[in-house]
């Protein structure tokens, strides 16, 4: 297939943290608004006047500052985080607002406020406490902690409106992205799909880490040329899978993992599109904040809820994508020292596999990839797997 | 050898390679004798357990049992070197524990389908995560709260070292990643490899000390409500529990779980029931506060791995149900009270006055005894023995359900490991202060994240502080993955390279205990 238009600029943006749009809509006098996780309901972050990047460490190398001060048994990622922190990687942030929902990351975002790694004058943390249960009394919590960790502070800190009007408008352009990313994703459903699960990553990646307005003409214009792009003949894959677990922010892991002969139809990870891109409903009768925040509490899919219909509804919710788009299998992955996706990988593999029938990879990753070996033999042998599989149904084997 | 504190060399009584020492320790006269009253005295409640056929049932059921025979060598490894006033504290304490275990194991059987299965008995009985506070259950005189865990795990791995290593390999093999935290991976592993007993009205979890815990949680609660059709409620206890913010959401998960219970065994919540503990556990906290005010004195009485487990039974899994323990509480203050006035030491020399902070090694938590005899570094609280002094309500319903969400919320290891970094790091410096302690030795547990994540800034701030700090590196449940002597070692290295210092106790400082319970 033809490379898309714009796939080597979003290639750009991933390439660092203070990327171009970040430059750009900082000059525009917007603050910006830093945060670690899923669970802030970025919409609040991206109130007129501000914008909010979801924090990674692109082109991770040595992370021996982020080890010294969290040794080696915390995730690659916090470590990195950190390591970049320290380094002056974030310097260009005005606020970071950190759930304290898995203790490697608030842990890491403790360590850059005590080592003092953010020079803006006005520059602000706040820990979020997050719902563990999406039930009244969760959202009861997540809307006062919303409401005082990210709207006061923006107001009060940076004088930015934080009215119910501006809630709503900042979530009419969160759907306007979201929706072009999904109709973007449609595709993927196709028998021979016109993108691939490398280039979806690509996009999706860049939404979470730019100002989504700046990037709406490039989405719309790729949407256009998606539409008319023609697949390449014959079949580019041998395997279509949905990949399920923990962050990723590698723009390697995609690569790899469709190198080896799968196409990567449905992105169910921190930083994918599902959850994380569907448009965001908004009736009138109830306040914006409360919505928003509810949206963010049904929606999530993070290991870290512990109520049991959250559990099943983890399983359930991979098993409806592997339907709907088509997926003859599942890679479930973690990055190595995560615990919640250490059970989640483990409970989950077993129940795609022994009660939804799947064939199910469970694999751990480190942060950066790369173009690692022992990963990549994996999802070759996994992908072998599955056609031996399918050429035992088509013999009646 | 004798009466006299530190006048036996108890490194001398090891034997390498086998289980149990040369001989037991020798004290004087009065002391032995007292000693060997309380060896008897639990080797009668061993001895009681096992003449109900239920318990002898689940000895052949249950692989984790088999620990339950080191009980008696637990208690003498946890009051090694100790004389007069110190060592009857010691057994007061474990007196009390053991006993308070035997009851928890036999209303088990009683009820477990494997064994007694007394169904009417089972619906009286509520399941409580291990490391729970069981409040919630006082106001229900009718309900008990039995945890499960912690016979199977928690206990299991205080009596023998390597107890819970078979369950760690069977949650490993059924795919779960090693570098998680061991104890709610035996947990998982217990439950994976079917070897919790059966029984119970309703299971009461909750996310309790970690993010592996509120995930090992979801394991078993889908054995539970799937296999064995017992409901679950997920507690949620809010992570930033220092903050007013998250106190009403907190309160309303207590209302909450109370409805559940009430739902699930047609039991209603009884107020006058839940004062009467109230008292009782604000007593228990006076006399708690008592000790510790003592612990920041010349002349501590009350102290290291002792006054942790005790405290860890009385403040979560009693919270003011059982008088008894009230009662030996009173006794202990005695005791204490009369050897402070006396100016009685536990070892013969206190060279460092020490917070122990961090989490303990589960299989070695006598390690605290073995620094104060060793090096006199006097282990004077450790983090799990400073949980909440607050007093609770004994009148007053709607506040008490704030009372209850707090002390939910400030479960002990939970109250440090969670609520950000005040609790963890700037805390500790205040202790040191507090208790005038010039070391602190920090256990390092490896798959603990929430400590590990602030390992430089702990090193940082010793050094800003002035405070001798020595990391002490484990495993928790796993003695494969760093063996005691390896924890000794880390001592002995910073003792004689950086400090160079002899020890109290030359015996001690290369002992063999690799295979010993």
């Amino acid at each position: 297939m033809k490379d898309l238009k714009y796939l080597y600029y979003f290639e750009k943006l991933l390439d660092e943290a203070n990327n171009e749009l970040v430059r750009r809509a900082k000059e525009e006098g917007r603050i910006c608004i830093g945060s670690v996780c899923s669970l802030v309901p970025e919409v609040l972050l991206s109130l007129p006047g501000a914008f909010t990047v979801r924090l990674r460490a692109p082109r991770t190398g040595s992370i021996d500052m982020g080890t010294y001060y969290m040794t080696s048994f915390l995730c690659e990622y916090s470590r990195a985080l950190l390591e970049r922190a320290i380094e002056g990687g974030y310097q260009f942030l005005d606020g970071l607002v950190a759930p304290d929902a898995c203790s490697m990351i608030n842990r890491a975002v403790e360590n850059m406020e005590l080592l003092k790694t953010m020079p803006a004058e006005k520059f602000f943390y706040r820990y979020m406490e997050i719902p563990m249960k999406a039930d009244d009394n969760g959202l009861s919590v997540y809307v006062s902690e919303s409401r005082a960790k990210i709207l006061t502070p923006l107001r009060e800190v940076y004088g930015i409106d934080t009215s119910d009007e501006a809630v709503r408008k900042a979530v009419k352009v969160h759907n306007e992205i979201c929706d072009l990313i999904t109709r973007i994703g449609e595709f993927r459903k196709e028998e021979n799909p016109r993108i691939t699960g490398y280039e979806y990553h690509m996009i999706t990646l860049a939404s979470y880490v730019c100002p989504k307005d700046l990037l709406k003409d490039m989405l719309e214009e790729t949407l256009e040329e998606l539409e008319k792009r023609e697949p390449d003949s014959g079949k580019r894959f041998r395997a279509r899978v949905v990949v399920v677990g923990s962050e990723i922010d590698d723009v390697d892991m995609i690569r790899l993992i469709e190198e080896s002969g799968a196409l990567v139809v449905a992105d169910r990870f921190c930083f994918g599109a599902l959850p994380g891109r569907e448009v965001i409903l908004l009736n009138d009768s109830e306040d914006a904040l409360t919505q928003v925040c509810r949206h963010y509490m049904y929606a999530s899919e993070c290991a870290r809820y512990m109520n049991r219909e959250k559990i099943d509804g983890r399983r359930e919710y991979v098993d409806r994508l592997a339907k709907e788009y088509h997926a003859d299998g599942i890679i479930y992955e973690q990055m190595k020292f995560c615990d919640y996706w250490a059970y989640e990988r483990m409970v989950g593999s077993h129940v795609l596999r022994e009660e939804y029938g799947y064939p199910v990879l469970s694999i751990e990753r480190p942060y950066a990839i790369g173009s690692s070996g022992q990963i990549r033999t994996r999802v070759q042998a996994f992908v072998e797997s599955i056609e031996i599989k399918k050429l035992g149904k088509k013999g009646g084997i | 050898m004798g009466k006299k504190i530190g006048s036996e060399r108890l490194g001398d009584l090891y034997q390498p390679g086998k289980k149990v020492r040369k001989r037991r320790e020798w004290r004087g006269v009065k002391d032995t004798l007292y000693d060997y009253s309380r060896w008897l005295h639990t080797m009668g409640i061993l001895g009681k357990f096992m003449l109900n056929k239920n318990n002898v049932k689940a000895f052949f059921r249950y692989r984790w049992m088999l620990n339950f025979l080191a009980v008696p060598m637990m208690v003498d490894r946890h009051t090694a070197g100790l004389r007069g006033n110190h060592l009857r504290i010691a057994h007061t304490e474990y007196d009390l524990v053991v006993e308070d275990v035997a009851k928890l194991m036999a209303n088990m059987f009683r009820a477990d389908k494997n064994t007694g299965n007394d169904r009417e008995f089972s619906k009286k009985l509520v399941i409580l995560d291990e490391n729970e506070m069981s409040h919630l259950l006082c106001g229900f005189p009718n309900l008990i709260g039995v945890g499960r865990e912690i016979p199977a795990v928690y206990v299991s791995v205080l009596l023998q070292q390597d107890a819970v290593c078979h369950y760690i390999d069977v949650a490993q093999e059924y795919g779960l990643s090693g570098d998680v935290c061991p104890m709610p991976e035996a947990e998982a592993g217990v439950s994976i490899d079917d070897d919790y007993p059966i029984f119970g009205a309703c299971a009461l979890q909750c996310n309790t000390t970690c993010d592996g815990s509120l995930m090992g949680n979801g394991v078993i609660a889908r054995r539970l409500e799937k296999e064995h059709g017992i409901p679950c409620f997920q507690l949620a206890a809010p992570i930033r529990h220092t903050e007013d913010g998250v106190q009403e959401y907190a309160a309303q998960e207590i209302r909450n779980a109370i409805k559940f219970i009430e739902d699930c065994t047609g039991e209603k919540w009884d107020w006058d029931a839940y004062f009467e503990c109230a008292k009782r556990f604000n007593a228990e906290t006076r006399e708690r506060m008592e000790w510790l005010q003592m612990s920041t004195t010349e002349y501590p009485q009350v102290i290291g791995a002792n006054l942790a487990l005790y405290t860890e039974t009385v403040y979560m899994a009693i919270g003011g149900k059982v008088p008894a323990f009230l009662k030996a509480d009173k006794k202990i203050t005695k005791l204490a009270m009369d050897s402070f006035r006396k100016k009685e030491m536990i070892v013969p020399e206190y060279r460092h006055r020490a917070i122990i902070w961090g989490v303990q090694a589960q299989y070695y938590t006598d390690f605290l005894p073995w620094l104060q005899n060793c090096w006199g570094i006097l282990p004077l609280v450790d983090m799990l023995s400073m949980v909440s002094t607050r007093m609770i309500s004994e009148d007053d319903p709607k506040q008490a359900i704030y009372d209850m969400a707090h002390l939910y919320e400030n479960m002990i290891m939970r109250n440090r490991t969670h609520g950000g970094y005040k609790v963890l790091l700037n805390d500790l410096w205040g202790f040191c202060q507090q208790f005038h302690a010039d070391m602190v030795i920090l256990w390092e547990h490896m798959s603990c994240k929430a400590l590990d994540g602030m390992h430089g800034l702990f090193e940082e701030q010793a050094r800003e502080h002035g405070i001798r700090l020595i990391w002490a590196v484990h495993d928790l449940m796993d003695p494969r993955v760093v063996p005691r002597a390896s924890l000794r070692q880390d001592v002995n290295r910073y003792m004689r390279s950086v400090l160079r210092e002899e020890p109290l106790d030359p015996s001690l400082e290369e002992i063999d205990d690799a295979d010993s319970w």
